[in-house]
């Protein structure tokens, strides 16, 4: 089963794309680990497992498109049995049902139909709170139908009809749930900028943990580990127990706890030095709460502030294939992971001046990337990340001698120089220009001039280059 | 030759104790050398070559003034000045004329010659005007740069001879013979002083100790004629190609950069084009990599010079493509007839051989040891081939290495601590450094003094401080302070009249 799978149409032409696709099985259970989620993630979850890992394809699709099938989305639901039709093609539920599809789709014209008609009478009223729920209406039904554009531009038309802080805000968190599920990552952090700004009182502690956990779910998407790092770990464990804010409970509906301990945890360790991930990370007693969910993202932290890298990579190796097939994790694990193993060599090296590249080899397992890791050392340095020398005659990796007192007096020299051929390439100029000599056009001939200019210099200099003898 | 007419000539006698204060001497020096510029030339060719012979009696160093009008007398008399009938041999390199002068140009005294620029200049032109007729400029390059030193140690105002003597230079490819010129920074540019502060004060005046020669050289002291922007920058390109001659990449590199920031009208020139062309290669040369050019050019100049010479960036691209070494040789076949109209085939051959040395290099801030087959393949090279030219780059002092012969074959080893190895420097060697550019920047520190008093001289300075002033008196208006800066202006406004 799981050999057709993987050589199935529907994978080969993944793997032609460039897509990840996993082989392994991962740690985690499909029923259990789905039932975490609610509403539209649920099914973006299970679309990304199925497209990514043969493993799992057959379950994942099986039951994306049972769920599929509950909502309206008719579009989602025939790209999902065409994808399935290309794995199982025998499986009863790679059958398009055309029936479902097209009443499916007269009943979401007529709801649109009726749902713009009230909004329109709505408009002629002018009733602020009627128009602006008009809208909130279709937002949430083009939503539903996976039309996140229109539902996006609905929502944003409630902003001139909002008549409190709440209206408001609740209208960005929806923007915001609509960027995210649209992976616009710059244009959900404005939303969430503006709620920050806005939120006052009560509604501030709600809605603080929202903010950071969606904020640092925005900056990882966008790369910016540092930033996503932060916003998580700063995430209140108030987030784990909220009730729906804006018709969305959070925690379910985008990232779990679960999600923002792994999340945080691994942009905290792709982006901090020890002393940090023990006072910002470790000792951090909010999100030890997060941390409990996933002891063993809390080991590797702990292994790595303890030196010991080797066994804190081993264990982030192990759950690979887990966080290749979370939908938003998957995209930047790569950097990630290669951050922290740069990180991990860095830091191990520095208290060494000199260790065999064999000892590196078996500290450091390759990850598939480099053939050998003398190569990856070798990109390591030449990127400047590691400061070392190679010894490849006798498998050495060596740290450089330093000489402070050498290298003060030598930039210093270097430096004066500079500044002395930079003063006199100033007082050059100031004379010509004192002297009152400028390059100007000659006249009428611009452009010309100086190709004519060109010409005739070229003409004395020619061969000059030549008959210099070298 | 009259005994009258000697005496007049031996009157100005600068040791003499009646012109020791500053401001004697330079009234008398003047006075001295409109007597004798009246002094008719047969007077100056009585006796000529006796022992009565004006040049035989006046000494070259303290009677120059009437030493260089002596010899110019005597240069008219056997010529008309532009030698159409030919040159007689008395003015011949090696003729007793030629001789005199060149003596001249070794022995005159400078403080003396400040006054007769004009002389001074003709008797340069003469030089190099005779040693071109004759077919070989190379014998008046040496009269005319120890004229040169000998009127400005530092030769730091640029005149026209500084143009026509690296012209000379280069026509003969006497590269090593320019280098004590070139080597001087030019400093200042002859320029327009007021004639106030150039007669009789004490301080100012071309025979006061001046530490920066464009004091007593400028527009009106007869040391050169008008210069325009070509002849400077004629000169630093023509500079920076002695350079590149003696394989002086990095003064090269400096010297097109001061003609690249000439202040421009947003256009470019022809000087400026070549000088990229070149700059673009040496800067490849000197750092691996295009630094970005002096802040002060002239973007819209620069943008234009930039867009005629794209294929000399596409090749600097490929220097730097050090896992592509294949790139710059395709680059450079591909632009062959370009590089040979532009004269730049010397140039950009050794950026070929310059690319490897590059490339070792970038080995070395990699690896502390490598065995010599690992990358012999990489430059295009066998293993023996490779090893010969890792030696001769040690021991050329260019590279900090030594090579270890093993069974196994011959290993590359850096050396890591910039203090061992043949390249490595003592701390002395450092502070030696350190203090010979500290004599240097002192010495720059004096000539920016120099231009910036010279700047404070010109209208357009002045009329910025009387603005200046009036804004302030405008501002403090009201205030008891406002009184004591119109008096600061009126003082400046009587300067002014007494300038102009």
């Amino acid at each position: 089963m799981a050999a057709n799978v993987e050589s199935s149409p529907f994978f080969q032409s993944q793997r032609a794309k460039g897509c990840i696709v996993v082989k392994d099985p991962p740690k985690f259970d499909l029923e259990s680990y789905i039932s975490n989620y609610d509403g539209q993630t649920r099914l973006d979850r299970l679309y990304h497992i199925g497209a990514s890992s043969t493993y799992l394809a057959v379950d994942a699709y099986r039951m994306a498109i049972k769920e599929a099938k509950k909502g309206k989305d008719t579009k989602l639901y025939l790209a999902l049995v065409e994808d399935f039709a290309n794995i199982a093609p025998q499986d009863p539920l790679a059958l398009t049902d055309m029936s479902w599809v097209e009443r499916k789709n007269r009943e979401v014209k007529e709801e649109q139909d009726k749902l713009e008609h009230e909004l329109k009478s709505y408009k002629n009223n002018l009733i602020k709170e009627s128009i602006r729920m008009g809208n909130e209406d279709l937002g949430h039904f083009y939503y539903a139908i996976g039309d996140l554009s229109n539902a996006h531009k609905a929502y944003y038309r409630m902003r001139e009809h909002c008549t409190s802080n709440k209206h408001l805000t609740d209208m960005s968190l929806r923007l915001v749930y609509v960027s995210i599920a649209q992976k616009a990552w710059m244009g959900a952090q404005s939303h969430l900028a503006k709620i920050d700004a806005a939120g006052k009182g009560d509604d501030k502690t709600k809605l603080e943990p929202i903010v950071s956990a969606v904020l640092g779910l925005t900056h990882m998407g966008a790369g910016n580990l540092r930033e996503a790092a932060n916003s998580f770990i700063g995430t209140s464990p108030n987030y784990l127990s909220l009730e729906a804010t804006a018709g969305i409970v959070w925690q379910r509906e985008v990232v779990s706890g679960n999600d923002i301990a792994v999340y945080g945890g691994l942009c905290a360790l792709a982006t901090m030095e020890r002393s940090e991930l023990q006072q910002f990370v470790l000792a951090n007693s909010d999100f030890r709460n997060f941390l409990e969910l996933e002891p063993h993202i809390r080991r590797a932290i702990t292994l790595f502030c303890n030196s010991k890298y080797s066994a804190c990579l081993e264990v982030l190796e192990g759950y690979r294939t887990d966080y290749l097939l979370d939908v938003y994790l998957s995209r930047v694990l790569a950097t990630i992971y290669s951050r922290i193993r740069t990180k991990s060599i860095v830091q191990y090296f520095i208290p060494f001046s000199c260790v065999t590249l064999d000892e590196m080899a078996t500290k450091f397992q390759l990850t598939g990337e480099y053939g050998s890791i003398e190569e990856e050392l070798e990109d390591m340095i030449n990127s400047r990340i590691l400061d070392a020398r190679i010894d490849l005659v006798d498998r050495l990796l060596i740290s450089p001698p330093t000489n402070p007192r050498y290298s003060v007096h030598a930039d210093a020299l270097h430096m004066a120089e500079d500044y002395d051929h930079t003063l006199r390439l100033r007082l050059t100029r100031l004379n010509l220009l004192s002297a009152g000599l400028e390059v100007r056009a000659e006249k009428g001939q611009g452009k010309e001039s100086s190709g004519g200019l060109q010409e005739g210099l070229s003409a004395s200099l020619r061969g000059f280059g030549s008959r210099m003898g070298f | 030759m009259a005994g009258e007419v000697l005496a007049h000539l031996l009157e100005f006698q600068p040791s003499a104790p009646e012109v020791q204060q500053k401001r004697e001497y330079d009234a008398a020096a003047r006075q001295f050398v409109a007597k004798v510029s009246n002094i008719s030339h047969p007077h100056f060719l009585k006796g000529a070559e006796t022992s009565g012979d004006v040049l035989e009696i006046l000494h070259p160093e303290s009677n120059s003034i009437a030493y260089i009008f002596a010899l110019h007398a005597r240069i008219s008399a056997l010529s008309d000045a532009k030698f159409q009938k030919g040159i007689p041999d008395q003015l011949r390199p090696g003729g007793y004329i030629w001789n005199k002068v060149e003596n001249f140009m070794q022995n005159f005294d400078p403080v003396q010659v400040r006054y007769v620029g004009q002389e001074w200049r003709r008797l340069m032109d003469y030089l190099e005007r005779v040693a071109r007729l004759m077919g070989s400029p190379g014998v008046a390059i040496s009269p005319i740069r120890s004229g040169l030193l000998r009127l400005d140690p530092l030769s730091g105002t640029f005149t026209l001879t500084h143009l026509y003597f690296i012209r000379l230079c280069m026509e003969t490819r006497s590269y090593t013979a320019a280098l004590p010129i070139l080597d001087n920074y030019i400093s200042s540019l002859p320029s327009t002083l007021p004639a106030a502060i150039l007669q009789g004060m004490e301080y100012s005046s071309p025979s006061a100790n001046h530490v920066v020669s464009g004091e007593y050289i400028h527009a009106k002291s007869g040391h050169t004629d008008k210069i325009t922007m070509a002849d400077v920058q004629e000169y630093y390109v023509l500079g920076a190609m002695a350079y590149l001659g003696l394989s002086q990449f990095n003064k090269a590199k400096q010297f097109l950069e001061h003609a690249l920031v000439a202040p421009a009208n947003n256009v470019a020139n022809g000087l400026m084009l070549e000088a990229y062309k070149k700059w673009v290669l040496l800067s490849c040369l000197v750092d691996g990599t295009i630094k970005g050019l002096p802040r002060t050019a002239n973007t819209a100049a620069i943008k234009q010079i930039r867009t005629s010479s794209k294929a000399y960036e596409a090749l600097a691209d490929a220097y730097t493509q050090l896992r592509n070494l294949p790139k710059l040789k395709a680059q450079i076949n591909a632009g062959k007839d370009l590089w040979a109209e532009d004269g730049n085939t010397g140039l950009v051959k050794e950026l070929l051989e310059q690319q490897q040395k590059l490339y070792i290099s970038w080995l070395s801030r990699t690896y502390s040891a490598i065995p010599v087959t690992n990358f012999a393949g990489n430059l295009g090279l066998t293993k023996d081939e490779l090893t010969g030219k890792l030696e001769e780059l040690i021991n050329k002092g260019q590279l900090n290495a030594t090579i270890q012969r093993s069974g196994a074959g011959d290993i590359l080893r850096f050396f890591l601590d910039p203090t061992q190895g043949p390249l490595a420097k003592t701390e002395t060697q450092q502070q030696q450094a350190l203090y010979e550019q500290t004599q240097r920047t002192n010495l720059l520190a004096e000539q920016v003094k120099s231009a910036d008093y010279r700047l404070s001289l010109t209208k357009e300075y002045i009329e910025h401080i009387k603005r200046q002033n009036k804004k302030m008196a405008a501002n403090a208006s009201g205030e008891p302070m406002d009184t004591t800066w119109d008096d600061g202006m009126e003082a400046e406004e009587d300067l002014m009249g007494d300038l102009h």
